[in-house]
């Protein structure tokens, strides 16, 4: 009986040997997959292009100096010959003051974050995983911090220090501590109920060894898209501050200085707001973008 | 409480007391007793912290009041004045009691009380704060909806761009693109405001650019948030192919039960961001110039009136606490699985 | 396509259904050519592993996948054709004449809305009626499906009822509109065994009562026995076995297909000796983005040959009434 069937079948359904031609279109299936590699690497490219632009071309080619010019050459427009987006009415050359701003900016946003993300991190995995009174004491007092507002946190911290770059990075940490504290601690708590972390503890692994082994390489995807996301705000904040003049002193250049001295000509110069406003939402924006991106691949909600 | 239930306990008479024992242990009220419990050393600690960090400032407050002239008599005379001459813990008892009773101080600067100092700033702020809220929410919950009716649609795509923009821009760039556009180029709003004015015309003209430029960050965040919560329940909860299932409109499985559902998350989130909110209004009102409790704050800050400093942001972070506070309160009471617990059954 | 004669009675005609839908850049392939009919007053049961496409075949009748599903094929409800219909005119016989019962009640009832609000809903979404004759309706259902003081369990929440009850509730939902199908997709598998048994006695009733074609959905085969007319067996999207129940179990049943066979044989019996190894089947359902090119089962089958990697065998009806796809199936049913 065996011999005889492949042949009546064959004739009776030719088709239902053949694979079902595909229903969904290869080119839907082809545009899903560079769509995706397009979100990740164009933020990522931006990034890149802007440090490079603020670390690596200065020392390539000469850039005047961003922190004085000669009163010749005030309030030149973009595109005038020897500077790029022009001067400023004091004669300082504008792209090298978003390039030395923007070394302060990342600088700055850099440390903060990666201050926060390690002392906040500790604190939030270990608020997390050992729960308790360690918990409840630790939560107490980043929900003390977190209670202020941010910027007038960081205001009143720097009222207190001399402004100065140093100090500034002290202020921002005041805030982005206690929130990645925050954030650790909801990550953990969350893994920490999974079956897996119990099954470690019942067999008896050590906690140290649960935490590295098991907990951390869970919690690590989304504390790395957050940092992300975290630069970008401290920037912000720390544009916020220089803003109003209790940040980074001039002649010293930064962005938020920028905007601020912008604001006086803003109505009839207004690219010196709209220039420094602009590069800042690129890297904030290619920042998101990226960790957006990061979110998707690595799956974090 | 349900018509049913009402009914019931008229016809139960034994159920009048296992009503008031149920209300007593009722899971809801008892999630509320704790929370409110353990506000109140998170209370203390802002307390403590601001007064804290505020008297490290170095420098004595009656010279920088009197002048770097002033005589070393008339410096002991106003630090007794002022109570500095006091050990640390009793002036922060002092000033903590003054606190619970509802003073804040005596402001340097003008030597008025910081309470009317507040008094009189605040009620701009608060005004600004509420267009800001009001707008930021409608908008992004109409925006969210709608953009989640058709994930990936035109409209999605749209305001997923646009929710970008909104969480990358800087609140103060915003602000002054806003001025350039709308009130240098256009000139449909105001450039600075001294006042509201009398009217509301005049308040909504005067608010409108500084609410934009606080709001729309936040509508961002909510609009991103609501709209990625709503299409999760539309494309993973069961209820929601149930409904469907019952040959319910798209429309309105949706609106009342995606979104209805949802609401839970955008509740939490607006007071979570609370205190951006807040901070944002104290960069964000001396660009306009107008009379509210943070251009007060910076204006404090440039001349170091320290009690008027301490007084504002106690008051920015209280307003945190309780704001976290009352959307704790309210999730419960929204939920039904918190309000009710579990029957008997 | 082969023609299928159609049944007067046949309440539901499926013909060569096909579900794909794009994932991750590749295509799944969850329905691949399913066929087969139910009619009023019988049981079908549909039996399969996660990933055989069961379900999916299901909800793609119902209309209830997402977008970007590519649905091709036949099912005709009473005649009429429900492929290719817009979500609009689907949504006039959803819950109205073919009705889903799904797997977990805790999940598949609104947490914020009382229970009865919930039946009124799927009431008056397809009949004008006034609110309390919604609601008197909406009573009748929690009696008929025999929950207990339906007054009062018409406003409560679903959290404030059992396991058991919640589902009673989705039935009588589903039974708003006295459908003319029922399908009920793994209804108890969320269940324990006695709440288990309650619910499909119910659902039997039911059908007797509302003479009802009923399609349940499992991966148990014992339900199948116990409960079936007719049994169709699912593996990686594709039909392998199809006859009424008679045939396949109890004494003399003639089981043809390996699977079938690996599956019944996987149930434990009192009458086995103890501690002897529980027959599993080895391995796991394939990945369906990367279907093997002869039979999909032929990976995991004790009897496999050359010829069943080579060529995918066709479903064909070898005996009446049922049908297999399978170069070399069991002898005699047995454990050959």
């Amino acid at each position: 009986m065996a011999a005889q069937l492949p042949d009546m079948a064959a004739t009776l359904t030719p088709d239902a040997q053949q694979p079902l031609p595909s229903l969904v279109s290869s080119r839907r299936l082809k545009w899903q997959k560079t769509a995706r590699a397009l979100r990740l690497w164009v933020p990522a490219g931006f990034l890149l292009l802007l440090l490079f632009l603020c670390f690596v071309w200065p020392y390539i080619y000469s850039i005047p100096p961003g922190n004085s010019g000669s009163i010749l050459d005030a309030s030149e427009p973009p595109f005038s010959p020897g500077h790029w987006l022009g001067t400023d009415p004091n004669g300082v050359d504008l792209f090298s003051m978003l390039v030395y701003g923007g070394q302060v900016s990342f600088e700055i946003s850099l440390a903060v974050t990666a201050f926060g993300a390690i002392v906040g991190g500790t604190i939030g995995l270990t608020a997390g995983y050992f729960g308790g009174w360690t918990d409840s004491v630790l939560s107490r007092i980043v929900d003390v911090l977190i209670a202020f507002p941010a910027l007038v946190l960081v205001l009143a911290v720097a009222e207190v220090l001399q402004p100065s770059e140093t100090h500034l990075i002290w202020a921002l940490s005041f805030f982005s501590v206690p929130v990645f504290a925050r954030i650790t601690r909801g990550s953990v708590l969350t893994i920490r109920t999974l079956p897996f972390i119990t099954a470690a503890r019942l067999t008896g692994t050590s906690n140290r060894k649960i935490i590295f082994k098991h907990v951390l390489p869970n919690v690590l995807p989304s504390v790395v898209t957050f940092s992300l996301l975290g630069i970008g705000l401290i920037v912000i904040l720390e544009g916020a501050v220089d803003f109003l003049g209790l940040g980074i002193q001039i002649p010293q250049p930064s962005w938020g200085a920028m905007i601020a001295k912008g604001q006086n000509v803003l109505t009839a110069e207004p690219q010196y707001v709209l220039i420094p406003s602009i590069v800042l939402l690129i890297f904030v924006m290619s920042l998101n973008l990226l960790g957006d991106a990061l979110r998707e691949r690595w799956g974090v909600r | 409480m349900a018509l049913a239930q009402q009914v019931q306990l008229q016809r139960e008479p034994g159920a009048r007391t296992d009503f008031a024992r149920r209300v007593t242990g009722s899971p809801a009220l008892q999630l509320v007793g704790r929370r409110l419990l353990t506000a109140i050393p998170v209370l203390l600690g802002v307390t403590f912290l601001t007064f804290v960090v505020m008297n490290l400032i170095p420098g004595n407050p009656a010279q920088l009041i009197l002048g770097i002239n002033a005589s070393p008599s008339a410096i002991a005379k106003l630090d007794a004045q002022l109570g500095l001459n006091h050990p640390f813990w009793d002036r922060y008892w002092i000033w903590l009691d003054g606190l619970l009773h509802g003073n804040l101080g005596i402001a340097y600067s003008n030597q008025q009380s910081v309470n009317s100092d507040i008094a009189q700033f605040l009620p701009t702020t608060c005004w600004l704060l509420l267009y800001t809220l009001v707008a930021s929410l409608t908008l992004g919950i109409i925006v969210a909806v709608l953009a989640a009716r058709k994930p990936n649609g035109i409209f999605d795509r749209i305001s997923l761009a646009v929710s970008m923009i909104g969480l990358s821009v800087a609140p103060y760039a915003l602000a002054l693109v806003l001025i350039y556009v709308f009130s240098v180029r256009l000139g449909w709003f105001p450039t600075i405001s001294n006042s509201l004015g009398d009217n509301p015309l005049t308040a909504i003209r005067a608010l409108t650019l500084p609410a934009a430029a606080i709001g729309f960050p936040l509508f961002a965040i909510y609009t991103r948030l609501l709209r990625a919560d709503i299409v999760e329940q539309m494309q993973r909860e069961d209820y929601i192919v149930t409904a469907k299932a019952k040959g319910v409109s798209p429309w309105r499985v949706l609106v009342r039960h995606a979104t209805r559902n949802s609401l839970f998350t955008l509740i939490t989130l607006v007071a979570l961001n609370l205190g951006t909110l807040i901070g944002a209004v104290a960069i964000i009102e001396p660009i306009f110039s107008l009379p509210g409790i943070g251009a007060e704050l910076i204006s404090a800050i440039n001349i170091n009136d320290l009690p008027l400093i301490e007084g504002i942001v106690v008051v920015f972070a209280l307003v945190t606490v309780a704001g976290n506070l009352l959307a704790d309160l309210l999730y419960t009471v929204l939920d039904p699985r918190i309000r009710y617990g579990r029957a008997a059954s | 396509m082969s023609p299928v004669v159609s049944t007067d009675n046949a309440l539901l005609e499926v013909e060569d259904l096909r579900v794909a839908f794009a994932v991750g850049g590749r295509e799944v392939r969850a329905v691949d050519g399913v066929t087969y009919k139910v009619e009023a007053g019988r049981t079908l049961a549909i039996i399969g592993e996660s990933g055989s496409g069961k379900t999916v075949g299901c909800r793609a009748i119902m209309g209830l996948l997402p977008t970007g599903t590519e649905i091709s094929g036949s099912a005709r409800l009473r005649g009429t054709e429900l492929i290719g219909l817009s979500d609009g005119q689907l949504r006039k016989h959803r819950g109205s004449e073919m009705a889903m019962v799904f797997q977990d009640p805790a999940r598949s009832l609104n947490p914020t809305m009382r229970v009865g609000k919930q039946i009124t809903e799927a009431i008056t979404t397809h009949r004008k009626v006034s609110k309390s004759d919604a609601r008197d309706q909406a009573i009748e259902l929690l009696r008929l499906v025999r929950i207990p003081a339906p007054e009062r369990r018409f406003h409560e929440y679903p959290h404030q009822l059992s396991g058991g009850m919640r589902q009673r509730v989705v039935i009588a939902m589903a039974l708003a509109c006295r459908p003319k199908l029922l399908i009920a997709d793994e209804a108890t598998t969320a269940l324990d065994v006695t709440t288990q048994a309650q619910i499909m006695e119910l659902l039997l009733e039911l059908q007797q009562e509302l003479d009802m074609a009923l399609i349940f959905i499992s991966h148990d085969l014992g339900l199948a026995a116990s409960y079936a007319d007719e049994v169709v067996v699912m593996y990686a999207g594709k039909i392998v076995e199809q006859a009424p129940a008679k045939r396949l179990f109890g004494a003399g049943g003639t089981v043809k297909m390996r699977y079938t066979r690996a599956l019944l044989d996987a149930i434990p019996h009192l009458e086995r000796p103890a501690h002897t190894d529980l027959p599993v089947v080895t391995g796991r359902p394939p990945d369906p983005t990367m279907l093997p090119v002869g039979c999909s089962f032929a990976p995991r089958c004790p009897s496999a040959a050359d010829d069943c990697t080579a060529k995918a065998p066709a479903l064909t009806e070898h005996a009446p009434g049922h049908r297999w796809a399978c170069w070399h199936p069991c002898e005699n049913g047995g454990t050959a």
